[in-house]
């Protein structure tokens, strides 16, 4: 069993967005030499917050913000949403409605977001959870941007999942549509039932194979180490050592890095978004931020009359 | 002369074939050109081609060793062939396609049922042992009172898994040009001509060339391809036109792809010119009730269906689900247009011609086109 690294909030200032990067990078290497001297199989499972556990870190990070508060420190929306997801671990599994909400005005676009989702889940080339589609409005001399990313939406009522014959792709206990690795057998069905071509095949491709110059490389076994490492989704550990065993063959997904949720931590979209523009959180509170946001009158979910009924809304 | 062509072209189809299925089983799935957004590519087409052959082949060898339709006789075991050898090699083309060949019993042992893929694998092994079991019993001297309900519930079963295939399209609503409904009642008809064409090589090219029942056999099976020429263009009319009808609609976009897009002359060319239209001329003739001719035809309908199934994967798939995805992330399969690789091709070349030098070993090795005397007389026991 192994732990997650526990991964710091990005503060507000640009110096501080800086030095969290820096630590942020600094984490990761940690991580992956830390995974990688450990005997990794896939079944193994990383550990999570237990409810006493939540509740401890709650209590102390309300403190913090009370403190905050009183000493006139502006409290950052990341603290706000970070707190509000350790109340909701202490409630039943059951109890809580994970949704992600995207203010679209607030997007500028940096793809931040996908490069932190592919660093998070060591995404392999040709793999993507989370792309930022790109829009172009009006014709010139009045033309704008819009940026829209594009996670998993975990549709109450997906598509997906039933047509998947070996059901290896299945909404799980936290509302998430998970793919377990060593059940799929690689049929790609379930891409061609996603609405939002939200799911992608894992070729098996690295970024050093092949790589004419990786082989004079500095630091080219630790890159190749780097690549073989294990990721946590779904809260198993997962090695990409094989071309012929999983995860290469399967469809991949985003899913709403639930490995750091239950440990306490914002998915890392969410804490990578320079605009403020990614929140997370459980619905079924009241007084969570993306409880707020969701009833806000310019609302809307992607695709809405296929009838999915996505937990990610966006703020137009 | 004519057999010995198929064989050269079936052996050196088999060697290129080699090639590709060294390369997917040591590269994997690396060398292909289908992608995360096409996810489908030329060997689901392929899979879905020789699937239809034998369901089709199937439902053609009901006429002898079911219905006892006199003018069949005899033709039963040949089509019961046609399916045995196509059916695998649909099978291998669609397990080639899969990320973990090797977990293919998750099927079987932990199938989600309401899954039209699993439902389709479920249906496809018991239709397989069908075929084997009906031949095998065509075989026996004495007919065997098991043959007729085995070729009736063999017969369901074709059914069924042709119009299987078109559901396992339809049930995604998120494709506009695959969820309509009548796609799945369209791909029986489909399947039926695949193996009408199929009969017109086997009679025409193999057949026997004195049995005086061939040329009756030959204008019959001319006259029913005519007909299921006709009813497919009536549905290749119904989706184009009710498809542009829309200009604006996402199907448009799928039939414009068809009609103009980069692969527009397959349509034209292959799958309405050589595989519909040069078909009903010649078979209207005197000419095309001749062996050769025939033969021929077959060979074109069939050339013609096997783009039609590609033209029913590529394009649909071929067209963002969002608008800018194409462009917001890059890397290795991660396109919306798709030709295939030339591993693709060789595995095609391999699995197309295995299946001919099965078929034309089945014609020179078993005595497919004869029946015990037995049954001249309709004894059974």
């Amino acid at each position: 069993m192994s732990r997650q690294p526990t991964i710091p909030l990005i503060p507000v200032s640009r110096r501080g967005f800086l030095g969290a990067l820096v630590a942020g990078a600094g984490a990761l290497a940690v991580a992956s030499v830390a995974s990688s001297a450990i005997t990794e199989k896939p079944t193994d499972t990383i550990d999570m917050l237990t409810p006493e556990e939540a509740l401890a870190a709650y209590e102390a990070e309300i403190a913090r913000l009370r403190a905050a508060r009183i000493s006139g420190t502006p409290i950052d929306q990341l603290e706000r949403m970070r707190t509000d997801l350790l109340r909701a671990l202490t409630k039943p599994v059951t109890e809580r409605r994970w949704v992600m909400v995207i203010d679209l005005r607030a997007c500028v676009g940096c793809h931040g977001c996908t490069i932190a989702c592919v660093a998070e889940n060591k995404l392999p080339p040709g793999v993507v959870y989370r792309p930022v589609i790109e829009e172009e409005i009006g014709r010139y001399p009045n033309v704008s941007r819009r940026f829209i990313p594009r996670p998993c939406m975990q549709c109450d009522n997906p598509p997906c999942t039933g047509v998947c014959p070996v059901s290896a792709t299945f909404t799980n206990e936290h509302g998430v549509v998970e793919v377990n690795y060593e059940q799929c057998i690689g049929c790609r069905a379930c891409i061609a039932a996603c609405p939002y071509g939200a799911r992608t095949f894992d070729f098996g491709y690295t970024y050093t194979a092949n790589t004419p110059s990786a082989a004079m490389m500095l630091g080219a076994e630790q890159a190749v180490s780097y690549e073989q490492t294990s990721t946590f989704e779904y809260s198993k550990v997962h090695a990409r050592r094989d071309l012929h065993d999983s995860p290469v063959g399967n469809v991949r997904k985003c899913h709403f890095c639930m490995h750091r949720v239950l440990n306490g931590q914002l998915p890392a979209c969410v804490t990578t978004c320079i605009g403020r523009a990614t929140f997370f959180g459980d619905a079924n509170d009241p007084e969570s931020l993306v409880s707020e946001l969701i009833a806000r009158p310019n609302v809307m979910r992607l695709k809405e009359e296929l009838g999915t009924e996505p937990r990610v809304y966006y703020l137009q | 002369m004519l057999k010995r062509l198929l064989y050269i072209a079936g052996i050196l189809g088999l060697l290129i074939g080699l090639w590709g299925l060294y390369d997917r089983l040591v590269y994997g799935h690396m060398h292909a050109n289908y992608g995360s957004y096409v996810v489908w590519g030329l060997w689901v087409a392929l899979y879905m081609f020789f699937a239809g052959v034998a369901t089709g082949s199937f439902m053609l060898a009901t006429l002898d060793l079911l219905f006892d339709l006199p003018l069949f006789r005899g033709s039963g075991r040949m089509a019961l062939w046609g399916a045995l050898v196509t059916l695998p090699a649909g099978l291998a083309a669609i397990g080639l396609d899969l990320g973990h060949m090797s977990r293919i019993w998750k099927v079987y042992l932990q199938p989600h049922f309401g899954s039209v893929m699993a439902q389709l694998v479920w249906g496809y092994t018991i239709f397989l042992g069908i075929i084997i079991i009906s031949l095998w019993l065509s075989f026996q001297p004495q007919r065997s009172r098991w043959l007729k309900p085995i070729m009736a519930v063999g017969l369901i079963l074709a059914i069924f898994l042709s119009g299987g295939i078109g559901a396992l399209l339809g049930v995604n609503q998120n494709r506009v040009s695959w969820h309509v409904s009548n796609l799945p009642t369209q791909f029986p008809v489909f399947n039926l001509t695949s193996g009408v064409a199929l009969m017109l090589i086997a009679i025409g090219w193999f057949g026997p060339q004195h049995d005086p029942r061939r040329t009756q056999q030959l204008r019959v099976l001319s006259l029913a391809m005519i007909v299921l020429l006709l009813v497919k263009g009536y549905y290749l009319w119904s989706d184009v036109s009710q498809a542009l009808y829309q200009n604006s609609s996402h199907g448009a976009a799928a039939i414009n792809l068809v009609l103009f897009g980069p692969y527009g002359w397959a349509f034209w060319l292959l799958q309405l010119g050589i595989g519909m239209l040069l078909p009903l001329i010649i078979l209207t003739m005197p000419i095309g009730k001749q062996g050769f001719a025939a033969g021929l035809m077959g060979l074109c309908i069939l050339i013609g269906l096997a783009v039609a199934r590609a033209n029913i994967i590529f394009p649909a798939l071929s067209l963002p689900e969002l608008q800018g995805l194409g462009e917001a992330f890059h890397g290795p399969h991660l396109s919306f247009t798709y030709s295939p690789s030339l591993m693709e091709w060789a595995v095609t070349a391999g699995i197309v011609g295995a299946a001919t030098i099965g078929f034309l070993v089945g014609t020179d090795r078993l005595p497919l086109f004869t029946r015990p005397t037995t049954e001249a007389t309709g004894t059974a026991d």
